[in-house]
């Protein structure tokens, strides 16, 4: 009875553990930013690979890197990081270099994605999508607003209605050198300085609501909360579409002085649980057809030329696709590293704290 | 001879035997605690002893670096913004609790004076809302005090705040989530000091003192006191290290210690730095704790203060 | 006369303090029917959130996950914890100070502290063995650590309450020490069981700050699922979790309201 008992309990023991391995083989672990994934292309890689695909959300890219080296960087399979952060992810060895000889969609990749400044050779990341960063208004509130960062930073343009700044600081900090007229990549540290006091001067001001991140921030003109703040130019279309109503008095724009222009960029962390898998992941998202039912679902540009074909219309227009005179004046984030990051890092936490 | 021969060597197997007792029951916790709570405190002290990497992972040599730059120096000289951080945590912590402090004491009396079978549920109704977990209860704030909202269009129209604006987020939104989130510790240790509360000693003080103020003072605040100490430490130290309220309510303008520590790991910034803030709480903690001790032991509330 | 005004104004404080204690629960749940996405204006009745909830499968797995952590933490808890409140009792009069201060840490350690005391070192021992990856086990052992405390207090706190000739009856009854803990020590000591792992539960569902640094990608808890959807801005779906929590704890009121109730008749 007793050794019975005991062989079943072995049995069922053994039964979950191999359970559980083989639960761990076929699964997906992606760390995306939220609201940027078709759940129908989801579906179908799953179906296609007999894989789970299990999805954690990120907000800012500070909080990605946090998450990376509190133990991430061997939980995750893929990761979806901005332009300027890759960098300083290959250097901490966070991320592992692609297989080429695995992913065979890689010729569908734009010419001017394939040897990017932030990783030269494209030897880590494959491209997702690209888009901008401008200021969402009320154009109830600012039915004349001007085409410039004033909205935000001059109390005489936006006197008293709240209003709300990036919570990641590299694109906050970025507007106010834009603002002063230092340009928006600016690193120098005089031009940061006067920068960071504009900053602390701004959130001074009655009406600052606090620091928002860019998917949050549309919430937040959506309720009425505030009534400018700082967003993504697909995100802007993606919420409009689900809400039409509210979105008809929100209006985006791409600020003269310049503004943020980024790429995401697929990742696979340096010890993933499944690199094979991850592989094929990123493989199945350069595909033609599903690069283009992405961007046709995420409203941001693509940077796969094969998908042109698919596309919808509102893809080859503004805001999606730039004016040229506004493509002229988006600039990346720079990539920061060394002592440059260090100062930008107190810059950013005096702002933060005063 | 035999007699006492025998006695120690069975007194020594009892106390190997208790001894065995002791260790038998008590060390599988306390080994836990050590392992799981110790070393990592221990461990996270020494984080606050090594350099930032370049990218906010700590790093060999040791070194004070983190310490003075929690004090405010960085490479651009000396600036102000973590002084401001910590002072703000305590001008927080000290109005929180005195507030809270205010709103208990007549609650905790009032419940005292009712009927018997009135007072369990009279405490329960005070203690359920802090059964619900402290973000959903956040939420509620930021819902209530959202621009629009009833409550701030009152606000408004009083003038207190500018208009569009909403009560939330500002310092007053996280002064008022910490008086709320901590409100049922104070009343619990009051209510349950008022209990035993020795009404002759207070009619005795009536009829001695013509002011109730005076009597107040004399027979009631003395009998009750342990439990405002232990009130307060329940209420101060959480609240000096509150992390949720300020992160939610406060909107980037009421940045608190407990944000500072919390960004140098949610944020990737500086692991060192987090861990010295750390360190900079937990000695405000035992500090508080020492203080509270000592107040209590000299003013006779012998009783253990912490809970 | 003066007393009854005291009175009267103490009753109208009481009320007036109660209203603070639940308006911003009663928001949540009145929200949580509104029809539309709004925060300031209530438009009409709708269940359309509670719509959204349904089938989600994050949601679900949040659910499942806080569920598992807090019985599971609060079972360990309870058993480690009642050995210490036992030793505590049995050897009050040695010096155990040690053990005093050493229990009294969890309680009296900021959350924060906590939290990224055991993120660190998770991170640190997972880089040098490979054990313990930050997820649903990592999550148990954080909670086991701040319950055990709570839980050796109430237990040692009945045994004080009793009455000590009791052990000696329990001597002479039963001839083991197996059967004088199954037949005298768990029966006399269970109320304090059982509202120790009540207390348990309560705290594990309550955490979040330590939850939240020691999760990993599959054990997100409900509190944590709402800190991400407030973070993300979606609102009306977070009021109709937060009332259906709210819900699981107005009953859990009522029944220690009916357990006291007959602990009193």
């Amino acid at each position: 009875m007793t050794i019975n008992k005991t062989a079943l309990a072995l049995s069922v023991g053994a039964a979950l553990l191999a359970g559980s391995v083989q639960a761990q083989e076929n699964k997906l672990y992606l760390f995306n930013w939220t609201e940027y994934m078709d759940p129908e292309i989801i579906e179908a890689f799953e179906e296609k690979y007999d894989v789970d695909v299990v999805q954690n959300y990120f907000n800012s890219l500070p909080e990605m890197f946090a998450k990376l080296n509190a133990g991430g960087v061997s939980q995750y399979d893929i990761i979806v990081p901005s332009n300027y952060y890759v960098p300083r992810l290959i250097q901490t060895g966070l991320v592992q270099k692609l297989d080429k000889s695995k992913l065979a969609n890689l010729d569908n990749v734009m010419a001017q994605f394939q040897d990017p400044a932030y990783d030269p050779g494209a030897e880590y990341s494959a491209p997702y999508q690209w888009g901008t960063t401008g200021i969402v208004y009320n154009t109830e509130t600012f039915p004349d607003a001007p085409k410039s960062w004033s909205l935000l930073f001059d109390p005489e343009v936006n006197p008293d209605h709240p209003f709300a700044l990036m919570g990641d600081g590299q694109v906050s900090m970025g507007g106010a050198c834009a603002y002063l007229g230092h340009g928006y990549d600016c690193t120098d540290m005089n031009a940061w300085k006067e920068a960071a006091r504009l900053l602390i001067d701004t959130k001074g001001r009655d009406t600052f609501s606090g620091f928002s991140d860019g998917t949050p921030a549309l919430q937040q003109l959506a309720r009425g909360v505030t009534h400018v703040g700082l967003s993504y130019n697909g995100d802007y279309l993606f919420f409009k579409d689900e809400d039409p109503e509210t979105f008809e008095t929100l209006d985006f724009m791409i600020p003269d002085e310049g503004a943020e222009m980024w790429v995401d960029a697929m990742l696979i962390p340096s010890e993933a649980p499944n690199p094979d898998m991850a592989h094929k992941f990123i493989d199945f998202i350069l595909d033609a057809e599903v690069g283009a039912q992405l961007s046709n679902y995420n409203y941001y540009a693509s940077p796969n030329a094969a998908a042109e074909p698919y596309l919808d219309a509102v893809l080859t227009e503004p805001p999606v696709q730039p004016s040229e005179a506004d493509m002229e004046r988006l600039r990346f984030t720079p990539s920061l590293e060394g002592d440059a990051l260090q100062t930008f890092q107190q810059l950013w936490s005096e702002v933060q704290s005063r | 001879m035999a007699y006492t021969g025998v006695t120690p060597s069975a007194r020594s197997r009892g106390m190997v035997r208790e001894a065995r007792h002791l260790l038998f029951t008590v060390a599988p916790g306390a080994t836990w605690i050590v392992i799981f709570l110790v070393l990592p405190s221990a461990y996270l002290m020494a984080v606050a002893f090594m350099s930032n990497g370049p990218y906010g992972l700590p790093e060999m040599p040791l070194s004070l670096e983190s310490f003075r730059r929690l004090a405010g120096f960085g490479f651009l000289g000396w600036s102000p913004g973590n002084l401001y951080t910590l002072l703000r945590s305590l001008w927080q912590t000290l109005v929180s609790t005195g507030l809270v402090v205010i709103v208990a004491y007549p609650i905790a009396y009032y419940i005292s004076t009712c009927r018997a079978k009135w007072r369990p549920i009279m405490l329960l109704l005070v203690v359920v809302p802090s059964w619900t977990n402290q973000v959903i209860r956040t939420f509620g704030w930021m819902n209530l005090l959202a621009p629009g909202t009833p409550l701030s269009n009152l606000a408004e129209g009083l003038g207190f705040i500018a208009p569009n604006m909403g009560l939330y987020p500002s310092n007053f939104a996280v002064t008022l989530g910490l008086v709320y989130n901590f409100l049922p510790f104070m009343v619990l240790p009051l209510y349950a000091a008022f209990e035993k509360l020795d009404t002759a000693q207070v009619e005795a003080a009536q009829d001695l003192f013509a002011s109730p103020v005076r009597a107040f003072w004399h027979a009631v605040f003395p009998q009750t006191l342990p439990g405002l100490l232990a009130g307060i430490v329940l209420v101060a130290i959480p609240a000096f290290g509150m992390y949720v309220i300020p992160e939610l309510l406060g909107g980037g303008k009421g940045m608190m210690l407990g944000n500072l520590v919390a960004n140098q790991f949610a944020g990737g910034a500086n692991w060192p730095l987090g861990a010295a803030g750390a360190i900079l709480m937990l000695i405000a903690t035992f500090i508080g704790l020492f203080a509270m001790r000592r107040i209590g032991k000299r003013l006779g509330g012998g009783e253990e203060v912490v809970i | 006369m003066r007393k009854r005004t005291l009175k009267r104004g103490l009753t109208g404080f009481w009320w007036f303090t109660l209203a603070f204690l639940y308006l911003p629960l009663a928001v949540v749940v009145l929200f949580s029917f509104n029809a539309s996405n709004s925060a300031a204006t209530f438009t009409g009745i709708s269940l359309r959130w509670y719509g959204r909830l349904m089938g989600n499968e994050e949601i679900l797995s949040a659910f499942s996950n806080s569920m598992i952590l807090a019985i599971t933490s609060s079972v360990i808890a309870l058993g480690i914890g009642c050995l210490i409140g036992y030793g505590m009792y049995r050897h009050r009069h040695r010096k155990l100070g040690w053990l005093i201060v050493l229990i009294y840490l969890p309680i009296v350690l900021p959350d924060i502290v906590f939290g990224i005391s055991e993120m660190a070192f998770f991170v640190q021992v997972h880089r040098l063995t490979g054990l313990l990856q930050p997820g649903l086990v990592t999550m148990i052992i954080a909670h086991v650590t701040f319950q055990i405390p709570f839980v050796a207090l109430i237990v040692y706190s009945r045994f004080v309450g009793l009455d000590p000739t009791l052990f000696e009856a329990a001597k002479d009854l039963y001839a083991t020490p197996i059967k004088r803990v199954v037949h005298f020590m768990l029966p006399t000591i269970k109320p304090a069981l059982i509202s120790a792992f009540f207390l348990s539960f309560t705290l594990s569902v309550d955490d979040f700050v330590i939850s939240f640094f020691t999760a990993g990608p599959e054990s997100a808890t409900l509190p944590i699922y709402i800190w991400g959807a407030i973070k993300k801005g979606v609102s009306p779906e977070i009021n109709a979790i937060a009332t259906l929590m709210i819900g699981a704890v107005a009953i859990a009121a009522i029944i220690s309201l009916v357990f006291s109730r007959r602990r009193q008749a």
